[in-house]
């Protein structure tokens, strides 16, 4: 069954075109990487594909389910670590994630899980504002598992991780329908079979098992 | 209009107290219930639009706030040229001439927010909020105003009573200018249509979107 | 999910950074201060004409005070993508809303607790529950305008100058109403109990609007 259908996703911010017709279907357990330069609109894909953001134009279903119209109910079924980690500076990591625990409905013992998910249980006092790059990317890929989504959206979560990050991510993604934005291309091909590869907001098309030569 | 304006000045008696700058009255007052009429398409537009994003219900309404600004202008300048001949001061803080000058500003700020939003439905449904609170403002504001006079009495102004030839050529103009209005707004709408039509549909260039694996180079 | 619950939450969670961080209140009441110093030497203030001239100063300190207080509470969001964070989860974007404006209204009113006294020392008029109960009063609809338009701007380019050119035409049946009430407690002539029910009509007008209007201001 079809996690995600996007047909025709177009979007332009005034007169540029930053997203040009996109088709794209995944199904239910896929992976699949989305790969481009700065500026090929990664990460406007991936806001339209979280439904954080509405396409000027084209048609996107997730889970049967028209993905603007139900926004609200798909928001159950969603995670989205967004491009900046959007985290509170002043309170501390544990507070962060009890935060949207409790703007979520979820139980406040699924903080102690995400934090030990993404290794940050020894600093959860720390103010979010004083953690490394790395941590707060970590943080906020931990508030978007708190409620445990069915669909990842991660757009470059690798960018600050360390080496690690191939295990954290692939242990995230381990039964969950991904896309994930990066610029790494090893980090693609390890973790996702499936390639989508844009230029100027256009689909070069879908490939599996991509070699990627540069 | 050409002949209403012949009216205004061949038919209509002068007026016994304040002469011939009366006259003014006729197009000040047009002009004020006319840019009163494009700011109610405004606000119908833009519930309309809020509802079911219809961008049409849009260009009515960005044609409306245009064509009202402009008449609310021209209100408000023969309004102090009004005021001058006959109070000798060019404004007064009184109800009418308080809430025109604050449907001055909210429009203005109407026609702004479209033009800094991003363009498109976010132009649209920031502007409809605006204009939505803009039209119920304007009757909150003139009632305050109202209500502080009662307050702090003072003068009394304006005498409204119109004989009948006044009120035929007042009518008449009325009707002009209204008339005028709507023949702007829908010139403009044909404009704003034009323009969103180029905005939106561009050539798409010819692209191949390969749906077969390949090695990407 | 219950929406009471929401916008409590991110009320508490806005009042405990700004707790922490300690930089919306202090820079605010320092304006203030600075404010009435100006209202005096500006206005030429001496003990006959302190009780005329006090209340417009106060209008006029608070309408600047609560156009930072009010544009910060959704500039700052935006600057740490957050606000979108809490957007993409399934809580009501008016509950959210309703959080951060009573967040901001109690931010403000902390401040008030500076201003009145300190209007009363410097121009000698009575600091008394009245004056109090009519700028309380008018906070409540003004916050939610304020914090309605400030989140439409803090998406849309020169914010600054949109702010108030948006704000403040909505605010002036609040400052009319709010002058009088305030010049009355302080013994000028005019209806104390017109003013305050004028207040709460457009407080309540107020309030319905902006609730219904959040929705569009906020979400996508």
């Amino acid at each position: 069954m079809s996690m995600l259908v996007a047909d025709g996703l177009t979007h332009r911010f005034g007169s540029e075109r930053a997203l040009d017709n996109v088709d794209l279907v995944l199904d239910t357990g896929e992976h699949m990487a989305v790969l481009g330069d700065n500026g090929a609109g990664k990460t406007t894909l991936l806001r339209i594909l979280a439904t954080a953001l509405r396409p000027t134009s084209g048609r996107l279903t997730i889970a049967g389910l028209d993905a603007f119209g139900e926004r609200r109910r798909l928001r159950h079924y969603l995670g989205y670590v967004a491009h900046a980690p959007g985290l509170y500076p002043a309170l501390s990591a544990r507070e962060n994630l009890e935060f949207f625990c409790d703007l979520q409905d979820v139980d406040r013992t699924r903080v102690d899980e995400a934090l030990a998910t993404v290794g940050l249980t020894s600093v959860s006092h720390r103010r979010a504002g004083e953690l490394s790059r790395g941590m707060q990317q970590r943080l906020a890929i931990g508030r978007a598992i708190l409620h445990d989504p069915r669909l990842l959206i991660l757009d470059e979560p690798d960018a600050s991780l360390g080496a690690d990050a191939a295990d954290l991510l692939a242990g995230l993604m381990h039964d969950r329908t991904t896309v994930l934005a990066t610029h790494d291309h090893a980090l693609a091909n390890r973790l996702c079979p499936r390639t989508l590869v844009l230029r100027h907001g256009r689909s070069l098309g879908t490939a599996t098992h991509l070699r990627v030569v540069r | 209009m050409l002949i209403a304006g012949a009216a205004i000045f061949f038919y209509a008696p002068t007026d016994y107290l304040q002469g011939p700058v009366q006259r003014i009255f006729y197009l000040h007052v047009s002009s004020a219930i006319a840019a009163f009429g494009c700011f109610a398409v405004v606000l119908v537009g833009g519930v309309i639009y809020l509802r079911n994003e219809s961008p049409a219900a849009d260009r009515f309404a960005r044609s409306g706030a245009l064509v009202g600004v402009v008449f609310t202008t021209v209100t408000l300048v023969m309004g102090m040229l009004w005021a001058k001949t006959v109070w000798g001061a060019f404004w007064v803080w009184d109800a009418r001439l308080t809430s025109t000058l604050v449907l001055w500003i909210i429009y203005a700020g109407y026609l702004l927010v479209r033009r800094l939003a991003d363009p498109g439905r976010q132009a649209a449904r920031f502007a409809a909020v605006v204009g939505i609170f803009g039209f119920i403002d304007v009757p909150v504001v003139h009632f305050s105003v109202t209500w502080w006079t009662t307050q702090h009495p003072g003068p009394v102004i304006i005498n409204d009573a119109l004989p009948p030839q006044m009120l035929a050529t007042f009518l008449f103009t009325m009707a002009c200018t209204v008339v005028l209005a709507a023949v702007m707004i829908a010139i403009r709408y044909r404009i704003e249509t034009l323009v969103d039509e180029r905005e939106q549909v561009f050539e798409p260039a010819k692209v191949l979107v390969a749906r077969e694996p390949e090695p990407v180079q | 999910m219950n929406p009471f619950r929401v916008a409590l939450a991110v009320a508490r969670k806005d009042l405990r950074s700004e707790w922490r961080t300690r930089e919306v209140v202090p820079a605010l009441a320092q304006f203030i201060i600075l404010a009435l110093l100006i209202g005096n030497f500006g206005f030429q203030v001496d003990s006959r004409n302190a009780a005329s001239i006090a209340p417009g100063i106060l209008w006029l300190a608070l309408v600047f005070a609560g156009l930072v207080a009010f544009g910060r509470t959704f500039a700052a969001e935006r600057e740490q993508a957050s606000l979108e964070a809490m957007l993409m989860t399934p809580a009501s974007p008016v509950a959210i809303f309703a959080g951060k404006a009573v967040a901001a209204s109690l931010l403000l009113i902390a401040c008030e607790a500076v201003m009145l006294p300190a209007l009363s020392l410097f121009f000698g008029t009575p600091f008394s529950a009245d004056v109090v109960a009519a700028v309380l009063i008018a906070t409540v609809g003004m916050a939610a305008l304020g914090c309605l338009f400030a989140a439409m701007v803090a998406r849309v380019r020169a914010r600054e100058l949109l702010l108030p050119l948006l704000t403040l035409p909505l605010w002036i049946p609040f400052i009319i109403a709010g002058g009088q009430a305030v010049q009355s407690a302080m013994g000028l002539p005019g209806s104390y109990s017109e003013a305050i029910s004028l207040l709460i009509d457009f407080d309540i007008l107020f309030l319905v609007l902006t609730s219904l209007a959040a929705r569009f201001v906020l979400d996508e």
